[in-house]
């Protein structure tokens, strides 16, 4: 008998949207009890490794008008205004929040908050805390969500499966990483806060819990995934290991320099125009990769790559700034950024697509909402600006709750009957799974393909023949990995059958990508063409839809919510 | 892993639902690496301990009379006392400093408007008053002084 | 890929174990590896069954630390060219072990919620009301205690957690006396009364041993000595000031 536990709200993921969704759904009803589900513990959640800052309007000289105007810019003209309005309008208010939660923003002189520049930015609106920000934030949401005994934390619980069941989401199946168990937990609304899935691809900033669970999950009950083929390319990781090297580097007044020393965003057209280093991310990743296939790149033991200049800095300002960005350098690519450039490359770190949703975070499934990365609301259209993010787990996460709870009121606890068989299923399932000694695949070796191929046809430039082919590849995998065999039999703590779950996931969701992005002939924002190499309003404005389909993912389209601002060219 | 910790280390009030193995102390622990330094600095109780019966014995003997104070005086001058003496002095001058490196660092950044002077000027403060005393008392006993 | 290292690593499955026990693996590594490198490559090519937490390797997440070589580290941090051919990897000491390189983490967040972790204030400020006033310098006077990324490696490395259970320990602590000389906060007394019960922070012997393997630059040591001097503070002032309901 499978065992079954009861809150109001369920949310998954512990992370910046996930944390700030649990706190408003407790303080938008006191009778409210959430459950926190999260396969790790919340300080863990990748929001922790965010760095450069937080956007919100606060000097004197912006307007939320400028900032709505750079995020829709930013987007490529393909985030949906109303919810872009609503973004610039809440920010600020989300963030004071955070201040007043105890979050250690750096400060000016007078006391106030300090602000910095950042990519695509018409001015200082990125406030920030040295260049930890993910952490601080993290840790002070976590903190700050221990003053509730309504807000339950089942920690190291994987959600495997949504429940859903009479056309509306009534709660998750969670295997228990420590006990091997799998229970359901069951709540009139699901919140999916549990991030992006950076790591289909072989080089990102993300870590290993990076693997698109939430998409999956929903993908799988019947809810579209939304402009999956847009991801983000941070431009300056570290070669190999993919480590962030935040934006704010370039903030700050760093340099990005070729093999000849020269500045390349500055002396050559990429479209970013004065911008120069803090144009938008999607043009300055080009722009890297065309230098380095221009033969103006340095090669080293991870590949090409160019450098970030931050010596002209100065010791004391790298200190007082970029503190983390100096150890990061020193200790994962033997430099000191003071006294040598660092190397670079673009590497995967956001997805801008996601599970559908409307302003309000709710998905198709009556129930069932999406705030973060794993959703797209649209924000940030074809491409991110940066600091936008952080922001957008606070706005989103908070709506998506009072949405829930609003809801939750309304509806009913559905058939308990039905979701325990559900749950008895998804415990064969599981078990099944577990040490599957019938097989001839190796899971790394299906990972390691994966990665493989998403680089290769889903790259910063994509072309149609190679996109075909990964569509192709990863469904040819996903056949790999229903022959996997695994080695892990028992049931306490298997990180085996955890990595299993999450390749499988990671499939899906690669899967969703490479189809959208393939059927996408134009290039907008964070999705370049080599053979589409323009922007086509005219047959593309829209958002893509994926949606899961036996024979192979069956795509639709979506209207763009356009507003005040009617798309013009992208030119900074 | 040399030997357990106790047994409820870091045990959690509420139990976990597996069987746990039991806590280990870390492998350097106590006379490897720098825990040897801080196992000696820890025994050294033993020695103020000692000194401590050794100084009640004199006392004693002030209130037993003249005779009973000389005599005691002629004990202390036994090598075994001189060497234990030795002891002790080399101990609380391990202490002291590894205590004074420790003083600066413990002081809070402020208490209501006072914050603490700089480091360096604690440090030099604490050796100046320890000298200071331990001179002074030492030429009171020499009969410098008094 | 040519230089072999041996790791000798921990395991422990209750269900089939009756306590830890130790296998070797012997296996090509590469010059830029970090323990956890060496660690991930097991797991995918040698031995699936290897049960261990990781996530950002880039030490902000908290989630490797391990014994190294019998000292507390965080293994996506340290170079495997620090060491030797043969390295023991084993489970963070002084809590108990799970399963293989995995601890149970759940008495320390148990002492971690004790010590209220969270801005408290007579008045919650209205957002309406902007953000408070904190200049540079009063933030330097906490910034450094708010750096723990909750990884573990000062109970690990802490003597007095080893033998006495109730202590709070080092991070616990630190992130308390965070709070308390954060200038938003107005909670000093009552966590100061926490570092005075059971978990008291006067069972700190000056070990040191936290600040030494903290790989944040915390200084725990300082921050529970610190707090040691909060404590007799908010007692002693406590017989001549008025304190409120709390």
């Amino acid at each position: 008998m499978i065992e079954v536990i009861r809150h109001d709200i369920v949310i998954v993921g512990g992370g910046a949207a996930g944390l700030r969704a649990a706190i408003a759904a407790v303080e938008a009803d006191p009778d409210v009890r959430v459950a926190m589900v999260s396969k790790v513990y919340p300080m863990r959640s990748h929001t922790v490794s965010a760095e450069g800052g937080a956007a919100a309007v606060a000097r004197d000289d912006d307007s939320l008008e400028m900032h709505g105007f750079d995020t829709v810019k930013g987007s490529d003209f393909l985030g949906d205004q109303d919810v872009i309005q609503y973004f610039v309008e809440e920010a600020p208010k989300e963030l004071t929040l955070l201040e007043h939660w105890g979050c250690p923003w750096s400060r000016n002189e007078d006391g106030s908050v300090a602000t910095r520049a950042f990519g695509g930015m018409s001015t200082k609106r990125t406030w920030y805390a040295a260049d930890k920000v993910g952490f601080h934030m993290l840790h002070t949401l976590f903190q700050h969500s221990m003053r509730f005994d309504r807000i339950i934390r089942y920690d190291e619980q994987f959600v495997t499966r949504l429940i859903v069941d009479g056309g509306a989401v009534r709660g998750v199946a969670a295997l228990d990483v420590r006990e091997g168990v799998v229970r359901l937990i069951l709540g009139r609304a699901v919140i999916l806060a549990t991030g992006g899935a950076g790591k289909i691809f072989p080089f990102t900033t993300n870590g290993a819990i990076k693997t698109g669970d939430g998409m999956a999950l929903a993908y799988r009950e019947g809810v579209a995934l939304k402009d999956m083929e847009f991801v983000q390319y941070h431009p300056t990781g570290l070669p190999g290991t993919g480590i962030l090297i935040t934006e704010a580097t370039r903030g700050e007044g760093g340099h990005v320099i070729n093999s000849e020393g020269e500045r390349f965003l500055v002396t050559r057209d990429y479209g970013v125009g004065t911008k120069a280093e803090l144009g938008p991310r999607d043009m300055i990743s080009r722009a890297i990769v065309q230098e380095i296939e221009a033969g103006r790149g340095l090669s080293g033991p991870y590949g090409d790559h160019v450098h970030l200049d931050l010596r002209h800095l100065g010791e004391e300002k790298i200190n007082a700034r970029l503190p983390m960005v100096r150890e990061l350098a020193k200790i994962y690519a033997g430099v000191d950024p003071v006294h040598q450039p660092i190397p670079i490359r673009p590497v995967v770190h956001y997805m801008m697509g996601g599970v559908d949703t409307d302003i309000e975070g709710a998905t198709t499934i009556p129930g069932l909402y999406a705030a973060g990365e794993v959703a797209c609301v649209s924000l940030n259209g074809a491409n991110r600006l940066g600091s936008n993010s952080l922001t957008e787990c606070l706005v989103f996460g908070a709506r998506a709750a009072r949405h829930a709870v609003g809801y939750a009121k309304g509806s009913d606890d559905g058939n308990e009957a039905a979701c325990r068989s559900l749950g008895e299923e998804e415990s064969a399932r599981i078990a099944a799974l577990r040490g599957k000694k019938k097989g001839g695949e190796k899971l790394a070796r299906i990972r390691h393909d994966l990665n493989a191929t998403m680089e290769s046809g889903c790259g910063v430039y994509r072309e149609q023949a190679s996109m075909d082919d990964t569509a192709r590849t990863v469904a040819q995998l996903k056949g790999r990995f229903a022959d996997v065999a695994l080695e892990d039999e028992s049931a306490v703590f298997n990180t085996e059958l955890t990595a299993a779950l999450e390749l499988s996931n990671m499939l899906d969701v690669a899967e969703t990508l490479a189809v959208s992005a393939a059927h996408r002939h134009e290039s907008r924002g964070a999705h370049t063409r080599k053979d589409h190499t323009s922007r086509d309003d005219q047959n593309f404005l829209y958002h893509t839809l994926c949606n899961f389909d036996p024979t192979g993912p069956r795509l639709s389209k979506k209207a763009v919510a356009l507003g005040k601002w009617e798309p013009e060219e992208r030119k900074y | 892993m040399a030997r357990a910790a106790h047994p409820d280390a870091m045990k959690p009030k509420t139990p976990g639902r597996t069987r746990t193995a039991p806590p280990m102390a870390p492998g350097e622990f106590p006379f490897a690496g720098r825990y040897r330094a801080y196992t000696l600095f820890d025994w050294t109780g033993i020695i103020y301990l000692l000194l401590g019966f050794v100084a009640l014995r004199v006392v004693w003997a002030l209130g037993d009379g003249e005779s009973a104070w000389l005599a005691v005086q002629g004990q202390l001058e036994n090598p075994l006392y001189l060497a234990f003496h030795l002891l002790s002095l080399v101990s609380v001058i391990f202490v002291g400093v590894r205590f004074f490196r420790l003083f600066p660092k413990a002081q809070p950044a402020r208490i209501g408007p006072l914050k603490p002077p700089p480091q360096l000027v604690i440090h030099v403060a604490l050796y100046a008053a320890w000298i200071g005393v331990a001179g002074g008392l030492a030429l009171v006993l020499a009969g410098g002084i008094f | 890929m040519s230089e072999k290292k041996t790791f000798r690593i921990t395991r422990f499955d209750p269900d089939q174990d009756e306590a830890p026990r130790t296998q070797t693996y012997e296996i090509p590594v590469d010059p830029d590896w970090k323990v956890l490198d060496a660690l991930n490559f097991i797991k995918d090519e040698i031995d699936g069954s290897l049960s261990h937490r990781w996530s950002c390797r880039m030490a902000v997440c908290g989630s490797c630390g391990m014994m190294v070589d019998g000292k507390p580290t965080l293994t996506c941090k340290k170079p495997l060219s620090e060491y030797g051919s043969e390295i023991s990897v084993e489970p963070l000491a002084n809590f108990p072990i799970v399963r293989d390189l995995v601890v149970e983490l759940d008495g320390f967040m148990e002492k971690f919620e004790s010590v209220k972790p969270w801005i408290i204030r007579a008045k919650e400020r209205a957002v309406e009301e902007g953000t408070h006033r904190q200049s540079p310098a009063e933030l330097e006077e906490f910034k450094q205690f708010s750096m723990c990324i909750n990884c573990m490696l000062c109970y690990s490395a802490c003597p007095v957690v080893a033998n006495e259970p109730e202590f709070l320990g080092p991070a616990a602590i630190a992130l308390g006396h965070r709070y308390n000389m954060d200038s938003r906060d107005e909670g000093a007394h009552e966590r100061n009364e926490v570092f005075r019960g059971e978990g008291t922070v006067f069972s700190c012997s000056y070990a040191n041993e936290c600040s030494e393997v903290c790989p944040k630059h915390v200084d725990p040591a300082a921050a529970v000595n610190q707090a040691k001097i909060n404590a007799v503070l908010d007692w002693a002032t406590g017989f001549v000031v008025t304190r409120g309901k709390e």
